[in-house]
C-alpha cells in the first residue's frame, strides 16, 4: 500500500512538472518574441518587411547589415559608444574602486551619511541633470565631444560602482592586508598590490555592468552630443527618424548593439541581482 | 583553505605583539589621512558631475533662461517658474501620465513576477534554462525595447495588426491613437520588466527555508493558506525593496518612449521627463524645464532614501563580513 501510493505521488508530481514546463517555454516564447523579431528583421529586406508577409527562411539576407556597416552615422556612433563605454568604465572602476575601499575599510566621521549618498546619488533621474549639465558644457566647451559625454556617464557609474564593489571588499578578510602593512607596506600599496588583485572578480563583474550602463545610455547621448560624440543609440534612433523607416537597417544595427549585452548578461548569471540592483537589495 | 587563513592570522597577532610600538606611531598619523585620499577622487567627480549640476539646476529654476539668445531675455524671476508650472496644464498631465505609468505598471509586474516565481520555483525540464533567458528582455537595451514595439504596432505590416487582418478584424493604429498608445508604452514596459520582479522574488523565495514550508504543510496547510500566512509576510521585504526599486527606476523612464512614441500622438504619452526634455529643447524654457527637473529630484530623492532607511545595506554587509 505504502508502495503504491508512493509511486502516485511521484507520476503526480512527474505530470505537474510537465505541466509547469509547457507553461514555462510558452510564457518564455511570448516573453522572447519581440527580441526575436528585432533580430530575424535584421536580416530581412526592407522591401519584405514593409510588405508584411511572414519570415520566410529563403528571403535571409545580409543586406541590412552591409548597408549599415557602411553607414557612417552608426560607424562613429559605434566607435564612440565604445570609446565612451570604455573610458568611463575605467575611471569608474579606479576612482569607485577607491572609494569603496575607504568606505569598506575605514571608520571615520559621516562614512554612513556618505556612503548612503554615494547610493542617492545613483538612482537621481537623468533629465533632472542633463539641463543643467548642458549648460555647462556648453559653457566649457564640452558639448558634443566625447570628454564629456564620458565625465556625464561617471556621473551614474561612479557611485554605481562604489556600491557594486562593496560586498566584494568586505568580504575581503583584512588579514591580508594587515600583513603586508606589517611588512611595511602603505596604505595605498597595500590597496594596489594586495587587495585589487584579491578583488579581482569583484572588479570584473563591476567593469561588466559600467560598461553596459554607458553602452546602454541614451537620453546623455541623446542631449549632450550632435555630430562628432553621438553614439550607436542615437545613431539607431536617427536611422528611425527619416523619411522612409530602414527597419533593417535599424534592427541589424540593433541587433550588433545586442551582442555584448546578451554574452555578458548570459556569462554572469551568479552576479545579475547585485548587478542591477548595486547597493539597493540586502546583502 | 579555512585552516591556511587561520594560521595566517595568528602569525599576524604574534607580529602585530612584537612590532606593537613601532607601528602605532605610524599608522596613526596615516589614519587620520588615508580615508580622505582614498574618498577624494570620487568626491571630486560627484561634486563637478552630481552636485554642482544641482546647484546649478536650482539657481537657474529661478531664472526666466531662454536655451537661445533670440528666445527671450535672461533674467530672475525667483518661483515664477515653479507657479508657472502649476497654471500648465501640460505640466499636470504629464504629472498624470507618469502617475498612472507607475500606479498602472508596477502592479502589473509585481503580480506576472510574483507568479512566475511562485510557478518557477521547482525543478522541471529545461528549468534553468528558462529562469536565465526569462531575464533577457531586462537587459534588452531600452531604446531597442522601444524601437521593437514601434514595429510590432505598425499599421499595415506590424505583426499585431498582421495578426488581427488575418484574424478577419479591423486593424487599429496602436500609436496613432492616445489611449492605445498610452496602453503601448505601459506594455512595453511591464514586458520588459517584469522579468526584474521575477528575478528578485524568486531569489527572495529560494531563501525560504524549506522547513518552514514543510512545516505548514504539515499542519494541514493548503496552497493558498501556505502563500497566504507563510510565503507573503517571509517575502514581504524583498517585494517592498522591488516595488522601491522599480518606482526610483520608472521615475525617470525616457528613451523607451522617446523612441516608441516621442510623447505622441499629441501628448498622450508625455511622461515627465519627455515633458522636461521639450520644455527645454523644444520650447527653449531652460527655467522652467529645470524647476521640473528640481521637483522631479525631490520626488526621487524621498524615494531613494526611502530605500536606503529601509535597507541599510552597509551595517548588513558588516555583519555578514564578521561573520
Amino acid at each position: 500500500m505504502d508502495r503504491r501510493s508512493r509511486r502516485r505521488k511521484r507520476t503526480r508530481k512527474f505530470l505537474i512538472n510537465l505541466v509547469v514546463a509547457v507553461v514555462a517555454f510558452v510564457i518564455l516564447a511570448i516573453e522572447l518574441y519581440p527580441i526575436a523579431i528585432t533580430v530575424l528583421n535584421g536580416f530581412r529586406r526592407d522591401i519584405h518587411i514593409l510588405s508584411g508577409q511572414p519570415f520566410k527562411l529563403s528571403q535571409l539576407t545580409l543586406r541590412s547589415y552591409q548597408l549599415v556597416l557602411k553607414n557612417a552615422g552608426f560607424r562613429i556612433g559605434m566607435r564612440n559608444s565604445i570609446v565612451v563605454g570604455l573610458l568611463s568604465t575605467f575611471i569608474s572602476l579606479l576612482v569607485g574602486a577607491m572609494a569603496s575601499y575607504g568606505i569598506a575599510r575605514f571608520k571615520f566621521k559621516g562614512r554612513n551619511s556618505l556612503a548612503y549618498s554615494f547610493l542617492v546619488l545613483r538612482m537621481l533621474p537623468q533629465v533632472s541633470l542633463v539641463i543643467a549639465l548642458y549648460l555647462m558644457f556648453s559653457d566649457i566647451g564640452l558639448r558634443d565631444t566625447i570628454s564629456g559625454l564620458t565625465l556625464a556617464h561617471t556621473s551614474f557609474n561612479v557611485p554605481y560602482v562604489i556600491w557594486l564593489l562593496l560586498p566584494f571588499f568586505t568580504a575581503v578578510d583584512r588579514a591580508y592586508e594587515e600583513a603586508a602593512m606589517v611588512d611595511g607596506c602603505t596604505r595605498q600599496g597595500v590597496f594596489f598590490r594586495i587587495f585589487l588583485p584579491i578583488v579581482a572578480p569583484g572588479l570584473v563583474v563591476g567593469a561588466v555592468f559600467a560598461f553596459l550602463n554607458s553602452w546602454n545610455e541614451f537620453m546623455y547621448a541623446l542631449i549632450l552630443t550632435g555630430v562628432k560624440a553621438k553614439t550607436a543609440p542615437v545613431a539607431i534612433n536617427g536611422l528611425l527618424g527619416g523619411e522612409t523607416l530602414t527597419w533593417g537597417q535599424a534592427c541589424a544595427a540593433g541587433t550588433i548593439m545586442l551582442i555584448p549585452v546578451f554574452i555578458f548578461t548570459l556569462g554572469m548569471q551568479k552576479f545579475l541581482i547585485r548587478g542591477i540592483t548595486a547597493g539597493g537589495v540586502k546583502g | 583553505m579555512r585552516r591556511k587563513m587561520s594560521s595566517k592570522k595568528l602569525d599576524i597577532k604574534q607580529k602585530n605583539a612584537t612590532s606593537k610600538t613601532n607601528k602605532r606611531t605610524k599608522e596613526g598619523k596615516a589614519r587620520g589621512r588615508a580615508p580622505f585620499l582614498f574618498l577624494a577622487p570620487a568626491i571630486i567627480i560627484v561634486f563637478a558631475v552630481l552636485i554642482f549640476p544641482i546647484l546649478f539646476s536650482l539657481v537657474v529654476s529661478t531664472y526666466n533662461w531662454p536655451l537661445s539668445e533670440g528666445a527671450g531675455i535672461r533674467r530672475f524671476v525667483g518661483f515664477g517658474n515653479y507657479l508657472a508650472l502649476t497654471q500648465d496644464s501640460e505640466f499636470w498631465n504629464s504629472l498624470k501620465l507618469q502617475l498612472g505609468f507607475i500606479f498602472i505598471a508596477i502592479p502589473i509586474e509585481l503580480l506576472f513576477g510574483f507568479a512566475a516565481a511562485l510557478l518557477l520555483n521547482r525543478e522541471f525540464f529545461g528549468a534553468r534554462i528558462v529562469r536565465s533567458l526569462l531575464l533577457l528582455p531586462v537587459f534588452f537595451l531600452p531604446i531597442l525595447s522601444g524601437m521593437t514595439w514601434r514595429f510590432m504596432l505598425q499599421p499595415r505590416y506590424g505583426p499585431l495588426n498582421n495578426l488581427l487582418i488575418k484574424l478577419g478584424a479591423p486593424e487599429i493604429s496602436w500609436l496613432g491613437n492616445p489611449t492605445t498608445a498610452y496602453i503601448a508604452i505601459i506594455v512595453q514596459d511591464v514586458w520588459r520588466m517584469w522579468p526584474f520582479m521575477f528575478m528578485l522574488l524568486y531569489a527572495g523565495l529560494t531563501a525560504i527555508p524549506q522547513e518552514l514550508l514543510e512545516a505548514a504543510e504539515i499542519d494541514g496547510a493548503g496552497f493558498w493558506k501556505k502563500l497566504w500566512s507563510v510565503i507573503i509576510p517571509l517575502l514581504m521585504p524583498t517585494i517592498l525593496t522591488s516595488v522601491l526599486l522599480r518606482i526610483i527606476d520608472a521615475l525617470r523612464v525616457f528613451s523607451e518612449v522617446y523612441v516608441m512614441t516621442e510623447g505622441g500622438p499629441g501628448s498622450a504619452t508625455m511622461l515627465f521627463s519627455l515633458y522636461t526634455q521639450r520644455q527645454a529643447f523644444g520650447y527653449q524654457k531652460v527655467g522652467m524645464a529645470s524647476a521640473m527637473a528640481i521637483f522631479l529630484l525631490i520626488i526621487s530623492i524621498v524615494f531613494a532614501l526611502t530605500l536606503v532607511r529601509k535597507n541599510m545595506s552597509l551595517d548588513v554587509l558588516e555583519e555578514k563580513a564578521g561573520a
